[in-house]
Order: structure tokens, then C-alpha cells, then sequence
């Protein structure tokens, strides 16, 4: 069963690499990640990413425990699925620099409020998280 | 004896088959639901995959349920997702995304909004049989958490508990605001929160949910040294900072010293919010590290003045808690230390022996400690999980004694809790355990219980 699941992830992937190359609209030079992302009452681990401007970052994202959300506030929301029912991926292109904090959206339990991260896209130069286009989907 | 046995034992048959038949239901309508989901989110996608857009930053999804064949997986990847899979996926997204730049040229429209305000809870079903004791069934807990998210930076949760389902002046029943506070997410770092608050004391008071611990009871020592679930009035701070490191810190109600016991320690010493004293307030923190995929570490506070009911009294209750948490494979080990330190119990327990309790003999120092591992034994993946656990436990709420106080042997106690869990789904668990409870007196026995439970979360 579980080789099935990750056939139809690298299915899925391979059909993503030849849509960047073939579909508009995509970019077809950029570099990519993949990161395992872990949803639990009431954290996600790793709760930050950092990435340069110009990286899509693939984040699977497996629960623990229960239904979880994964929100990048102001932006998209999808749902993880339980424990042992698989894993939801979310696709970031990270074209401007800034900061993207994102968070659990399903109501979890007590300490659900604690649960949320960040994705810093940084720019060519170190340590420059801002390049002064108020990029990004967070004021702080 | 035989005839309470045998009651017992019936009465354990029939629990047992009325939470197995609940479970069984509960799981096959559980796969149908996801079934249907999985399908409208099938053809949602697939309708919608010419709709791309160049530009801009975008978030695409890889819906991925069980029960979904190769060809249900799909992909959506466009800025915009249709209105029709936010229908009912967006929970709390209001506001337009902000910025310029390529990466978010264009204000986007806001995200329909099917609702701000969600409703979850989570219930536990007991049947607890003691040495000696008729066996007793018990609803312990139904509660209910209402939040509403007036916009992404301000939110209101609360929780609302009926402890025993049945409040009257006779009655063991409770009904209890366990939280209700509004939180002002500022950055990441930097929130604010003020309301009725969860003490951040070890690991069950803010995470208690019943399939998130094993054995159908808390521990002991998050029971008896750490009165959870512990709350009160109060306000803070709490955030992350770098890559797991979390803080929480709030000023509250502090405790009331004419409520503490020489058996529970300081448990009924918690005002719970309700026209609770603060002549004096109490100051409490937490520190976690939850960086590391399966591993958690923290240790936590409470400092404050407990004698505005005796005022000639000066007293004070001091609390320290370290715990962690590891999980590899399908291997968890959990580990709890908690000390109170008691400041006037000698003065306390005089002014309360003349007053309301003749035999006030309340500790200047009480701790308690546990240890315990539990084991998935069914193959990952599975549709079904079932645990097995051990707890050892130590708690002694007479640790140290004021001068001319002597120590009652009876409250220095310790436990082997052993069982299993059984979860239908991840959201409900069939609970089994046994517990050998011991303490140091020669005199007085501590029954040991057989305990069968169901809980579940929604």
C-alpha cells in the first residue's frame, strides 16, 4: 500500500517537472526542494523554512494525531489528513522575497493557536529578507 | 463479594460491547465520508486544471486521502483556486493578500469565508471498577470548543466542560469554563492573550485530549502535583523563536491556600476563574523545544502568594516541571518531573486546624515524577491502531512537613498503570487499563482499579 502512495507521488511529480516545461505560465529554471513537514498538536516540525527567491519548495506534510490544517495566512488552505491516511503537498513557489507565515486551520484542540510557522524567502544578499518591495504576506 | 463481582464483570461485557460496536460504527461511516470527499475533490481538480495563470506566488495542492486510487490524485496549480474548493476548506481566511513585487503583483481577492467561527470537542466514557468498591460507570467529560476568528490576528477560543454529567448541589457533576481568551497574534515571536487561561504546566494540562495520552484516567501526578486541568484568570505573552523554541508567560489568579489538602496538595487551592481574589497575583511560564520531528522538551513555573483568605499568614506556593516526549518509530517514551514548594504551611496548618479542618496537615514541599513507554503493535500502515503502555508512576504529597508536622504515610504513593488503546481512528480510542496504586502505610490500603474507557475527539 504504501509503495502505491509513493508511486502515485513520483507520478505525480514527473507529471509537475513535464507541466513546468510544457504548461504556461510556469517557471521552468527553478531550483527545487523538498521538504517532510510533520502536523502535530500543536506544532508543525520544522516550524521555519528558509529559502532563496527563486526556489519551489515541495512540502509533504504528515500528521500525528488528528485532522490539521496547513494555511498561509492570507493565502491558500488545505487539509492534512490524519494519521496513517496519508499526506497532503503543497507546492510554494517562493518568487518574492519575504516573509509567508502560514498555520494550522482545522481546530485541533486547546493549544491550537500555538500551532503556526513561517517561510522566509531571502533575497541574494544574506541575511536580506526585504528588498524593500514590502513583498510577502506579512506585515511584521 | 462473588455477587458484586459477577455485577461486576457484566456490567465491564457490556461497556465493553456497547464501545466496540460505537467504534466499528464510527469507522466504517468515517471511510464512507472520506470516499465521497475524496471524489468531489477528484472532479473538482480535474475540471479546473485549464485555469492556470501566469505569475506570482502560488500554492498548489496534491489531494491525497485514503481510499483514493492513482487516478483520484489530483493537482491543482493555479494562484487562484476556484470557488468552489474553497467552499468548504477555508476556515479562517479573510483579507487580502498584501505586497507588490512579482511574487504578488495583484491584490488578490479575498478567500470566501464559509465560516469564522468553528465548533470541535472531545468526550470521555468511563467505567472504573475499584478494589472494594461497586464498579461505577461515568460520562467524566463532554466538552465543547467554540472559537471565532474576528480576522487572521484576532481570535477568541474557548472551552466549555461538563465534568460528570450531572451538576447539582448533590451531585459530583461540574460545569467548568477550562478557556476562554481572546489572542492577538502579532508576529510570530510576539502574541498577546488575555482571558481565562490553561496553566502551561507539563504535558497533559495543555494537550488533554483523550486519544493524545494512553490509560483511561490521567496520570496520577498530572492529577494530584499538577491539579490539571489547571485554569484561571490572566493574561500574557507567549511565541516561537528560531527554529522551535517556544515561550509562554502569563500573570493569573493565584491559588488559595484554605483549599489545599494533605492528600491532593494544592488542587483545590484553584479559584478557576471565578471572582477569584487577586489581591496578589501569580506569575507562570513555559519554555518548550519542539524542533526536532517526535522530540519535545519543556519546563514550566507557577510562583505566587495563596494567603489572602488568612492574611496574617504569609504564604506562598512555588511549582517546577520538567517533562519531555520521544517518539521513534513506533516506540514512545514520556517522562514528567513535578516539586511544589510551600511557603507558611506550618502557620497554615495551625490557622486551619482551629478554623474548618481539625486535621489540616498540609506539606511544605510535595513532588512527583512518572515514566512511560508505549508500543504500536499493528503494522504502519493499517487502518486501525491498537497501543500498549506502561506508566510508573511516584507521587507524594507529604514529601517534606512543616516543624512539629509528621508525615501521613498513606499520601506517599506510587503506580504501575499497564494497558492498550485501541484506535478505530485516529480521533477515537477504545481505552483498557489496569492500575496497582501502593503507598507507605502499614495501615490504610490504596485500591488498585480495572478501568475501560472511549473517548473521542471531533
Amino acid at each position: 500500500m504504501r509503495s502505491i502512495g509513493h508511486g502515485v507521488m513520483m507520478t505525480v511529480l514527473l507529471m509537475d517537472t513535464l507541466g513546468a516545461v510544457i504548461w504556461p505560465g510556469t517557471v521552468a529554471a527553478q531550483e527545487r526542494q523538498v521538504v517532510d513537514m510533520v502536523a502535530e498538536r500543536f506544532t508543525f516540525t520544522p516550524s521555519r523554512l528558509e529559502v532563496p527567491v527563486g526556489t519551489t519548495v515541495e512540502i509533504h506534510i504528515r500528521s500525528e494525531d488528528t485532522n490539521h490544517g496547513f494555511h498561509l495566512v492570507n493565502g491558500r488552505n488545505v487539509i492534512v489528513p490524519k494519521r496513517r491516511q496519508g499526506e497532503a503537498v503543497v507546492v510554494f513557489e517562493a518568487e518574492a522575497v519575504g516573509v509567508y507565515q502560514f498555520e494550522c486551520s482545522k481546530l485541533c484542540g486547546a493549544g491550537h493557536n500555538f500551532m503556526k510557522g513561517e517561510i522566509i524567502v531571502t533575497g541574494p544578499d544574506d541575511g536580506d529578507n526585504d528588498d524593500g518591495t514590502g513583498a510577502g504576506n506579512d506585515d511584521s | 463479594m462473588s455477587r458484586n463481582r459477577a455485577a461486576s464483570r457484566a456490567s465491564l461485557q457490556c461497556f465493553t460491547g456497547l464501545c466496540l460496536a460505537l467504534s466499528l460504527t464510527a469507522s466504517t461511516a468515517t471511510a464512507q465520508s472520506q470516499v465521497i470527499t475524496a471524489d468531489d475533490e477528484r472532479l473538482d481538480a480535474v475540471n479546473r486544471l485549464t485555469r492556470w495563470a501566469a505569475g506570482g506566488w502560488r500554492l498548489g495542492y496534491v489531494g491525497s486521502l485514503p481510499g483514493v486510487t492513482t487516478s483520484g490524485v489530483a493537482r491543482l496549480w493555479m494562484p487562484e483556486m476556484p470557488a468552489a474548493m474553497r467552499l468548504g476548506r477555508v476556515v479562517a481566511a479573510t483579507g487580502a493578500r498584501r505586497g507588490t513585487g512579482q511574487g504578488a503583483s495583484q491584490t488578490v481577492e479575498a478567500d470566501q469565508v464559509v465560516s469564522n467561527t468553528s465548533l470541535s470537542g472531545y468526550m470521555d466514557f468511563h467505567f472504573n471498577n475499584r478494589e472494594h468498591e461497586d464498579p461505577v460507570i461515568d460520562f467524566h467529560r463532554f466538552v465543547l470548543l467554540f472559537t471565532h476568528s474576528f480576522s487572521d490576528r484576532v481570535r477568541f477560543v474557548s472551552e466549555l466542560e461538563l465534568e460528570h454529567s450531572l451538576v447539582g448541589p448533590e451531585d459530583e457533576g461540574e460545569l467548568e469554563l477550562e478557556q476562554a481568551y481572546i489572542d492577538f497574534l502579532l508576529t510570530r515571536e510576539l502574541n498577546f492573550r488575555a482571558g481565562m487561561l490553561l496553566v502551561p504546566m507539563g504535558i497533559i494540562n495543555e494537550r488533554h485530549e483523550p486519544p493524545v495520552f494512553h490509560g483511561v484516567e490521567r496520570p496520577f501526578v498530572d492529577d494530584v502535583i499538577v491539579p490539571s486541568t489547571w485554569f484561571d484568570a490572566g493574561a500574557g505573552v507567549h511565541g516561537e523563536i528560531g527554529q522551535g523554541l517556544r515561550y509562554r508567560t502569563y500573570v493569573m489568579a493565584p491559588l488559595d491556600a484554605s483549599g489545599f489538602t494533605a492528600e491532593e496538595g494544592i488542587r483545590d487551592g484553584r479559584q478557576k476563574g471565578a471572582e477569584a481574589n487577586v489581591r496578589n497575583i501569580a506569575t507562570t511560564g513555559r519554555v518548550e523545544y519542539v524542533g526536532l520531528p517526535g522530540f519535545w522538551a519543556g519546563a514550566s513555573f507557577w510562583r505566587g502568594k495563596t494567603g489572602f483568605a488568612f492574611p496574617r499568614i504569609e504564604s506562598q506556593a512555588t511549582v517546577g516541571e520538567v517533562d519531555a516526549r520521544y517518539r521513534v518509530g513506533e516506540l514512545e517514551a514520556r517522562a514528567q518531573y513535578a516539586h511544589v514548594w510551600l511557603d507558611g504551611m506550618g502557620e497554615l496548618n495551625r490557622a486551619l486546624r482551629l478554623a474548618t479542618q481539625p486535621g489540616a496537615n498540609i506539606a511544605r514541599q510535595i513532588r512527583g515524577f512518572y515514566l512511560e513507554a508505549s508500543y504500536f503493535v499493528l503494522p504502519n500502515p493499517a487502518p486501525r491502531e491498537a497501543a500498549v503502555f506502561v506508566r510508573y508512576e511516584n507521587f507524594d504529597t507529604q514529601y517534606r512537613m512543616p516543624a512539629g508536622f509528621q508525615r501521613l504515610q498513606q499520601f506517599d504513593r506510587d503506580a504501575w498503570v499497564f494497558g492498550f488503546s485501541y484506535y478505530p481512528d485516529p480521533d477515537v480510542v477504545l481505552k483498557l487499563d489496569y492500575s496497582v496504586v501502593r503507598n507507605q502505610s502499614d495501615v490504610i490500603d490504596e485500591p488498585s482499579s480495572l478501568n475501560v474507557g472511549l473517548g473521542w475527539w471531533f
